[in-house]
């Protein structure tokens, strides 16, 4: 037995403690582990991804993983872009999901009818027990119920040996999704067929969709022109977004002010006048292709004309 | 971005002779370059060189931003920073400076930018010693910069110059190093011969600024963070710049020599043609090898002496060409390659650029004193076969192996 597994997800998300947490409650529970994670100088939000292999014997390799039996992917608005690590899951495999979505609707999304897909709206959870948007718990315990390990109480006493704090709360979100994530059974399995893909062995896919060429081809020492991180779109990155009531907004842009991304612009709106005039404000909104939803704008507004909502 | 074109002067440039030390040499090239800027820190036996430079542009022989650094951290880090800006820069340390720079000595390779550094090559601690040997330089060999080793006075005013041709030209972009003996040719006077008119150096070398640099009206982001998936890409272009170079090295040696009437390869000989035994060495000592391959020609041994001039890049091909004849090579080294196949660095180069064993021993560590009988001594070892090929051997050092 040997079952090979990738968890994607973004900075701040707690994959890396993930895969830790898992490697070390099979460990308890007799089996090999090896959390290998995969990841540099990301920031809060980037994507990251962490590998984690489970046997019976012993693991020297240290390989990445082609073709897992596992996706575990924190962030549903990752399904697109990650969309090559789906297609790499072997038939007969599990996507294991954090979303706020319909099962039924997550299964559209994935696209897959030959394999296990596992719903869990898993921030939920933790909002509820945790208190912070840290689905890693929650997505913990989704894994162990369609494994079948590592036991409950080893993945407890994991996060007592891994995190030292919140046990309890963590644990309560890890059971709580033990008992409610959705397992949707695969229509067919044909487990002679291979994966549609493998997933590349560069980590290209961390920092941008940029064209990989030669050493002849690259910038003479490493320079950078202007205008590169307009092609990385950033707004893949939220788990809630801004949205503003006009109505409220006073115009003091200061949320233009403290926003780190240059993601408040200010757009023309037409709005009838009291006698049927059209006028045309001026009005801020929201560049969702680089905000990263860190909040700061619903922060500083002066008026609270501006919310964060939860977009996964 | 001016062109290097170069018309071939018909006639050699008129020069005169004076003494200098080496140190007041290499800080006389210098100022013939016109550096746009200087940082360096005091540090014996590089000290005189700084001095100098200072004295220079206070006394407004030379228009450059001098900047009087804390530390050889500091020193390296102004000079990148000035060269990303598009200005000619020098700095020079030795042994434990060079050593307090290291973290940034492989940046200005990764930038691709033109740095010529003076080293006054002396020993590392401990025990302090401010003497000379090459252990500092040798340090350097796997970090990209070009290293140039060179003899005396003379041949140290003419490699800075050639070097600043050679780090800008638009093949290369590297740093450069001259490193020459601390002491034995930094503080020692010696005669040279230097241009009459100083715009000729600067007509020989003139600022291209032509690498990649920081400029507002084209602007750029140099030392942005190189992930896993390009840094190997960016560095080998360093890597091939440094192969190319060899290349570069030796045109400009030998347009050098027709402006200035001096060259000197890639690396010197001396009687070699016909040899049966080499010794190879580098610095200053070559002088007392040379005295020594007379006395033992004189005595019948066919003997001849190599000096190696470029380290880095390394001029494999060309050395394989002169020595692989040659059956016994010897090869002095005056730096400690500490547990390593053979004891010397260049002797390790050697035999792996030979494919076959050679005879090494170390000389001058820490600056012991060194003679023509000493070496003339270790050689007739070699050349009776008293010394095996593969061990290690010294020269001077008491109780050593002999």
């Amino acid at each position: 037995m040997r079952i090979e597994t990738l968890w994607l997800g973004r900075g701040g998300q707690g994959i890396v403690t993930a895969t830790y947490i898992i490697a070390n409650a099979a460990v308890m529970d007799g089996f090999y582990a090896i959390a290998n994670p995969e990841f540099g100088a990301e920031r809060r939000g980037a994507p990251v991804k962490a590998f984690l292999t489970i046997d019976k014997n012993p693991i020297e390799d240290l390989e990445p993983i082609k073709t897992p039996d596992a996706v575990i992917i924190f962030d549903d608005k990752l399904i697109d872009s990650m969309r090559f690590a789906i297609d790499a899951v072997k038939p007969g495999g599990y996507v294991i999901v954090n979303s706020a979505k319909q099962p039924e609707e997550v299964r559209k999304i994935v696209g897959r009818n030959d394999v296990y897909i596992v719903v869990v709206d898993a921030v939920g959870i933790a909002m509820k027990h945790v208190g912070l948007p840290v689905p890693n718990g929650p997505l913990a315990g989704a894994f162990s119920k369609v494994m079948g390990f590592p036991r409950l109480e080893s993945i407890k006493t994991a996060f007592e040996n891994q995190l030292g704090k919140a046990v309890e709360e963590n644990f309560a979100a890890t059971k709580e999704a033990y008992e409610v994530a959705v397992v949707l059974k695969p229509e067919k399995v044909d487990t002679s067929a291979k994966p549609k893909g493998v997933i590349s062995t560069t980590s290209a896919f961390l920092t941008g969709p940029y064209e990989l060429v030669g050493w002849q081809q690259v910038n003479k020492g490493g320079a950078v022109g202007p205008g590169s991180s307009l092609q990385y779109l950033t707004g893949g990155w939220r788990i809630e977004k801004p949205i503003i009531d006009h109505s409220k907004c006073i115009m003091c842009r200061k949320c233009w002010l403290y926003c780190p991304d240059d993601a408040i612009i200010e757009a023309w709106r037409e709005a009838p006048g009291p006698r049927g005039r059209v006028f045309r404000t001026k009005v801020i909104d929201f560049d969702y292709q680089y905000c990263k939803g860190c909040g700061i704008c619903a922060e500083v507004c002066p008026t609270g004309a501006i919310q964060m909502v939860r977009e996964i | 971005m001016t062109a290097q074109a170069l018309v071939p002067r018909e006639k050699k440039i008129a020069q005169k002779r004076i003494a200098l030390t080496g140190n007041h040499a290499v800080a006389l090239a210098v100022k013939m370059c016109r550096p746009d800027v200087i940082a360096a820190y005091p540090i014996t036996p590089q000290t005189p060189v700084v001095e100098k430079l200072a004295e220079y542009v206070n006394n407004g022989e030379l228009d450059a931003e001098y900047i009087p650094v804390e530390s050889e951290h500091s020193a390296m880090s102004a000079v990148i920073g000035a060269s990303a800006m598009g200005a000619r820069t020098f700095t020079e340390t030795s042994s434990q400076g060079l050593m307090h720079m290291y973290e940034n000595l492989p940046i200005a390779v990764g930038l691709r930018l033109p740095i010529v550094m003076g080293v006054a090559a002396r020993t590392i601690s401990a025990p302090i010693n401010v003497w000379g040997d090459y252990s500092d330089v040798m340090t350097m060999r796997e970090l990209g910069w070009i290293i140039y080793i060179v003899q005396n006075a003379q041949e140290a005013f003419d490699t800075i110059i050639q070097a600043y041709r050679v780090a800008e030209d638009q093949r290369v972009h590297l740093p450069a190093v001259v490193a020459y003996d601390g002491f034995w040719t930094s503080h020692v006077l010696q005669p040279l011969d230097v241009p009459e008119d100083e715009e000729d150096v600067i007509r020989f070398s003139p600022i291209t600024r032509s690498w990649v640099k920081l400029d507002v009206d084209k602007p750029l982001q140099l030392g942005a963070v190189g992930t896993p998936e390009w840094y190997w890409e960016i560095r080998w272009q360093a890597v091939e710049a440094l192969r190319e170079s060899l290349k570069v090295i030796e045109e400009i040696d030998r347009e050098f020599d027709k402006w200035f009437g001096r060259s000197y390869g890639l690396f010197d000989t001396y009687r070699l043609e016909d040899a049966e035994l080499a010794i190879v060495t580098y610095g200053s000592i070559y002088g007392l090898v040379k005295k020594v391959v007379n006395r033992l020609r004189e005595e019948g041994v066919k003997a001849g002496a190599l000096r190696l001039r470029v380290i880095r890049p390394w001029p494999g091909d060309k050395l394989r060409k002169a020595l692989d004849n040659i059956e016994k090579v010897f090869v002095i080294d005056r730096a400690i390659n500490h547990g390593g196949p053979l004891i010397g660095p260049m002797a390790t180069e050697v035999a792996a650029t030979l494919q076959r064993p050679v005879y090494n021993a170390l000389a001058t560590i820490g600056m012991r004193a060194i003679d023509s009988d000493m070496i003339y001594e270790a050689a007739v070892k070699v050349a009776k076969g008293l010394w095996a090929p593969n061990q290690t051997y010294t020269i001077g050092l008491r109780g050593g192996y002999e």
